[in-house]
């Protein structure tokens, strides 16, 4: 009930915030291949290497075959492998672009010439997911956009026949003029800094909270199997008490749960080099959120159970169908992320509500005006559990 | 003459989709300090007449008339043939639990504990987890839960099956004690020569009906024969019953 769940968030945690360095804090590996005859080439491995985000290990000897190989062999995440002409052909085209360029406010006359666009074979690891290649490419290709522009202005310099390009225009080409502030989103001015603790821990507290279908569906068809059922029906107590009492118990150790799992995200997780899990500051919206998700959950516990005819049965329904409701409610891959019909049915999932009040609170410091809606779709969600909890027990003749 | 505390007036039972009724028309009074057997092959009915005297189950038609001697509720205890038992509980949390449900008071369930725990020998136990005992300390812990209440009536479906020889005895006997001091008992069985010694009235039931009902000395006499089990041939026959 408590070290699985942990467990559970503590290594999903670890490998997020490992995917999430990958790209943001480790260096990542880079073979280099550099067969260019110019200086490009060079002037590129050496952005590259400088940047701080690759680690590059040059080997000029290996041509585009082996630097496959090698990367294939584990050398290295990444390899480029830059062609002997790259520099002629980036220049080329430079200086035909600063041509036709110039030839347009009438100095001088552009030639029209057939030009090779310039190309780098980049080549990766298989294992490395898409979304990583794609961000490896964009920084390189920033690198060589920075190059080319260089270069134009170069071809410009020397077309107007300026021998050598000033240093300050040189060093101001060289940087980027425009800085990006990243913010996240929130509701108030008080930030919130999303890391893989914030996503994770929230989505997967949740997740583990719902497995306790497994064993609450699986009691619910023991009593009414063994016949404990039955004997409370003789007893002067209402059935009602008894039901209400395991709610009470199991809400209890859901709750107890996750004080537990977000207690060692705060206080553990900065000891053990996790980023730290920042509390939201609406504490008590936190509290409202955290007994309507361990009612949902219990009550839908309450429900398989009540529906199940078998313990197998209970435990099947029970885990297949929580997970099941955690891919749709965007415990794995956000909401966000999935086709807009998908979004839609996500909305069915009772966890999708769970861990957006969560993320209200924990990524956007919401406030009580932005958990409204969340509060009531939980309690609806409690309730037609219940509902349908007593519906069955009623058709049964159990109450 | 007894005083009645159950009277059966015509009840009927037929099942939501049955084709056909498992119990019709059944009549008969269980008078106040009766140990009272009911008996039948399989699917005679005995399971559902018993649930609806327990309020289990409702009656499709007919009246059961209740005659408590304090003019308000009966109190009745209920020990079903399954172990309706919590297993991850000590036997003192299982009586506990109960006790709790049957409104009992702390003390009152204290005192009722250590009572029944030392009459059914399982004092030493009682602080065991239910998951580790035996078939027969699972039984009489069982029967213990459905009288800590003190109940007027006390209806046992099976209260042996399973166990052995030692067990059976201590819960017999403890039966016996507990008909003394004017609990009625109402018992069912598929052991013949232990109703025998236990029951004083008999009900058979075959396919939904009441085919006998009197004292056990009465239908000795009335059909010529000397044991339960022949008055049980002689009135359902030797045929199996697995497709009723």
């Amino acid at each position: 009930m408590f070290v699985l769940p942990l467990l559970l968030v503590f290594i999903i945690t670890i490998i997020q915030d490992s995917a999430f360095k990958i790209v943001n804090n480790n260096q990542i590996s880079m073979l280099v291949a550099n067969h260019d005859a110019g200086e490009l080439g060079d002037n590129l491995t050496k952005r590259l290497a400088n940047s701080g985000m690759f680690k590059v290990i040059e080997k000029q000897e290996i041509d585009s075959l082996t630097l496959k190989e090698e990367i294939a062999r584990n050398e290295a995440l990444t390899g480029l492998y830059i062609a002997e002409d790259f520099t002629q052909k980036l220049q080329d085209l430079s200086g035909s672009l600063s041509a036709r360029m110039l030839s347009d406010f009438g100095i001088g006359e552009a030639e029209a010439k057939e030009l090779s666009i310039p190309s780098i074979m980049f080549v990766h690891d298989p294992v490395l997911q898409e979304s990583y290649c794609q961000s490896i490419i964009g920084m390189v290709h920033a690198h060589i956009g920075s190059m080319e522009s260089a270069r134009m202005i170069e071809s410009i310099y020397a077309e107007m026949g300026v021998e050598e390009v000033p240093d300050e225009i040189k060093q101001n080409i060289a940087r980027n003029h425009v800085t990006i502030n990243k913010k996240p989103a929130s509701v108030n001015k008080k930030m919130v800094t999303p890391n893989a603790t914030q996503h994770n821990v929230p989505a997967w507290t949740v997740f583990a909270m719902f497995f306790m279908v497994v064993s609450l569906g699986t009691n619910i068809v023991k009593e009414r199997n063994s016949g404990s059922f039955q004997r409370i029906k003789t007893m002067p107590s209402s059935f009602a008490v008894v039901l209400a009492s395991k709610q009470v118990v199991y809400m209890t150790v859901g709750f107890l749960q996750v004080l537990l799992i977000f207690s060692v995200g705060a206080y553990v997780f900065p000891h053990i080099q996790l980023p730290e899990l920042y509390l939201p500051a609406n504490l008590v919206g936190m509290l409202i959120i955290t007994l309507l998700s361990t009612l949902t959950a219990v009550s839908y516990s309450l429900m398989i159970g009540a529906v199940a005819r078998t313990q197998e049965q209970a435990n099947g329904i029970g885990a297949i169908s929580i997970i099941i409701l955690a891919a749709l409610g965007g415990v794995w891959v956000p909401t966000f992320v999935m086709p807009e019909f998908m979004q839609i049915i996500s909305e069915l999932s009772p966890l999708h509500w769970c861990i957006e009040g969560y993320y209200i609170l924990f990524l956007k410091n919401g406030n009580w005006h932005d958990l409204l809606h969340v509060i009531i779709i939980l309690a609806s969600f409690s309730l037609v559990f219940q509902l349908l909890t007593y519906l069955k027990l009623r058709i049964d003749k159990i109450i | 003459m007894s005083q009645a505390i159950i009277q059966i007036d015509q009840l009927s039972k037929r099942y939501k989709e049955a084709s056909e009724y498992s119990l019709k028309d059944v009549s008969f009074t269980i008078n106040a300090g009766d140990k009272f057997g009911v008996f039948g092959p399989n699917g005679a009915g005995k399971t559902t007449l018993i649930s609806i005297i327990c309020k289990l189950f409702s009656q499709t038609s007919g009246e059961v008339r209740y005659f408590p001697a304090n003019g308000h509720d009966l109190s009745i205890g209920f020990v079903p043939q399954d172990l309706a038992l919590y297993e991850e509980l000590t036997a003192q949390q299982n009586m506990e639990y109960f006790g709790a449900l049957y409104k009992l008071s702390k003390a009152e369930v204290i005192n009722r504990t250590e009572e029944l725990l030392a009459i059914l020998g399982l004092s030493k136990v009682a602080q065991k987890k239910v998951k580790t005992f035996s078939g027969g300390m699972k039984r009489r812990l069982n029967l213990a839960i459905g009288i800590i209440h003190n109940p007027e009536i006390l209806f046992l479906d099976e209260p042996t099956v399973g166990v052995d020889i030692q067990s059976k005895n201590a819960i017999m006997a403890f039966l016996e004690e507990l008909n003394e001091t004017g609990t009625t008992i109402v018992y069912t069985s598929h052991h013949m020569e232990e109703a025998e010694d236990f029951c004083d009235t008999i009900a058979i039931m075959d396919y939904g009906k009441v085919i006998a009902n009197d004292t056990l000395k009465n239908l000795y006499e009335s059909y010529n024969v000397s044991g339960l089990m022949e008055i049980m041939i002689l009135l359902t026959g030797k045929e199996y019953r697995d497709g009723v």
